[in-house]
């Protein structure tokens, strides 16, 4: 297995309003690997991304990353969207860049090619909101992407559009991260979705939230849209379903 | 046809009324010293227009500049209220006391603290305006939204690029809208403060023209320089809103196409 890139180390977290939304948890992330988080609602998922990206800083325990913690490293993409509606498609996905201050001709051109990965060139002088739900979400990514990150972390990025659209969105996601070995993070609800893109999948259970298991998906690691309709990938889906009801079951 | 109709509805509404005044002005033969009917309004307004134009230029003068000393003012204040609940906690109670106080009240004694008489006007308008700004844009500092606020956090984004680059277009929607709310207080505060300080001579506005007009009871005139002011409160209301329409053209709801179907 490669090294890790990202360590929890007995990390917990407990709000200041008494919640205690993570249990003492250990995680590690093999560079380049794709990794899913799957749980009930309300099991920390959220949690445990905002602390891996180092937004939230746990209350016990220890986050270490192989790399430097230099802004850009990391890409979040959030549940909606979160775009800023006042900026253009493309001023959006320049923003981690011109944060940054990358030189303008170099940011406008970095934008431009994450908007073509993603396949929204020719909305790029568009604003948000002339965008469909689908189209967001690629923004999103774009943006994610623009910093050519080290780890992507991705929190229900597909949870709000319909099937098609969301299918659609798994083959470019997987194609992009076959073609570019980011390590991805990535929270679902769907365990079909989880099982189609990952390597892994750690299943959380709820009250306090913690690792219940932790699974290696058994499908060749190269994919494409047809494995959808594969046998294997049926069974795969079965498979990690019996052991998300059980992770439930033994919810006290 | 039907849109036409539509459109002049209320202008249509506004000439009957006029008419029907005039004639029953006229037909009861009531005096211009009781009440004069519109077509000697407009002829007051025509006799004395060069100087109720002065008068409304000094009027617009205070009302414009208070407004825009409240827009800077209030902006500032509601920023560094959102700095922190604690200075939040601090300020706002004084901000709110500042919209209650009725002016007339405040009147006797900024005509004693300051001897500008200008001053004097500029600060009654002012406090007439600021608290709509104080208000909505603490309103709008206080909505950003929390992932975008994450996300500039993430990309380790100074205090300045956060606020130039979120704060304030993310604000601005609840701004502009304080800011039309406070065009129409300023003329009212402007006009309000004018008439509780006295002014008057060449350099008086049009609410003092107005008070000397019916004190010598010559309601015509008093009458014009009432719908002077009633005209430039609904100007100073058309081109808020037209300046808030262009600046969020692109990407707010209040200023999309949706939005505009009646006109
Ligand atoms: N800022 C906060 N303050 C207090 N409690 C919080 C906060 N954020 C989350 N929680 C609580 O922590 C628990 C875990 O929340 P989290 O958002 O991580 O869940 P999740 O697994 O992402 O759920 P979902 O699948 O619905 O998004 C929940 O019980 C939630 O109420
Ligand atoms: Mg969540």
């Amino acid at each position: 297995m490669a090294e890790a890139i990202l360590t929890l180390s007995g990390v917990s977290q407990t709000f200041p309003n008494g919640t205690q939304a993570l249990a003492t948890t250990n995680l590690s992330i093999a560079a380049g690997s794709f990794v899913s988080l799957v749980g009930p609602s309300g099991c920390g998922k959220s949690t445990l991304l905002r602390i891996a990206s180092g937004l939230l800083p746990p209350s016990t325990g220890q986050v270490d990353r192989a790399f430097s913690a230099a802004p850009g490293d990391v890409g979040f993409v959030f549940q909606d969207a979160t775009l800023m509606p006042w900026a253009t498609v493309i001023a959006n996905v320049r923003l981690p860049l011109e944060i940054a201050h990358t030189p303008a001709p170099d940011a406008q051109a970095k934008a431009m090619a994450a908007l073509e990965r993603v396949g929204l060139a020719d909305v790029a002088s568009s604003y948000p909101r002339e965008l469909s739900g689908g189209m967001r979400m690629r923004a999103s990514i774009a943006r994610a992407i623009v910093t050519n990150p080290r780890m992507l972390l991705m929190d229900e990025p597909f949870a709000a559009l319909d099937e098609f659209t969301r299918f659609k969105l798994n083959d470019d996601l997987l194609q992009l991260w076959q073609a570019n070995r980011w390590t991805v993070l990535f929270v679902t609800h769907s365990v079909r979705e989880a099982v189609f893109l990952s390597e892994r999948i750690v299943v959380m259970s709820p009250r306090p939230g913690r690792i219940a298991n932790d699974l290696t998906v058994q499908l060749p690691p190269t994919r494409d849209a047809n494995l959808r309709l594969s046998h294997a990938f049926a069974d795969e889906s079965a498979r990690v379903t019996n052991v998300l009801d059980q992770a439930m079951e033994h919810t006290p | 046809m039907k849109k036409l109709g539509h459109f002049l509805l209320p202008y249509v509404f506004g000439l009957v009324i006029l008419a029907a005044w005039e004639g029953g002005v006229r037909m009861g033969d009531i005096p211009e010293y009781i009440l004069p009917g519109p077509v000697a309004v407009l002829i007051a307004l025509r006799t004395n227009f060069g100087e109720l134009l002065v008068g409304l230029g000094v009027t617009l003068q205070v009302t414009v500049i208070a407004l825009l000393l409240a827009a800077i003012t209030g902006a500032g204040f509601a920023f560094l209220m959102a700095q922190s609940k604690l200075a939040e906690r601090m300020l706002f109670p004084y901000a709110v006391i500042l919209q209650v106080t009725p002016i007339v009240t405040v009147a006797p004694f900024i005509i004693i603290w300051v001897s500008n008489i200008f001053g004097v006007l500029l600060i009654l308008a002012w406090m007439a305006a600021v608290f709509p700004i104080i208000s909505n844009t603490l309103f709008g500092l206080k909505s950003v939204d929390i992932n975008l606020r994450d996300m500039f956090r993430l990309y380790g984004a100074t205090k300045t690029q956060t606020a130039m680059r979120l704060l304030i277009p993310s604000t601005l929607p609840h701004f502009l809208s304080g800011l039309r709310i406070a065009g129409g207080l300023s003329l009212i505060g402007a006009v309000v403060a004018e008439m509780v300080a006295g002014t008057s001579g060449e350099k008086s506005g049009l609410a003092s023209r107005l008070l000397e007009a019916s004190y010598r009871l010559e309601l015509a005139k008093a009458l014009a320089c009432f719908a002077l002011l009633g005209l430039t409160g609904l100007l100073i209301f058309t081109a808020l809103d037209w300046l808030s329409r262009r600046l969020l053209r692109h990407w707010h709801e209040s200023a999309t196409d949706a939005s505009q179907g009646g006109n």
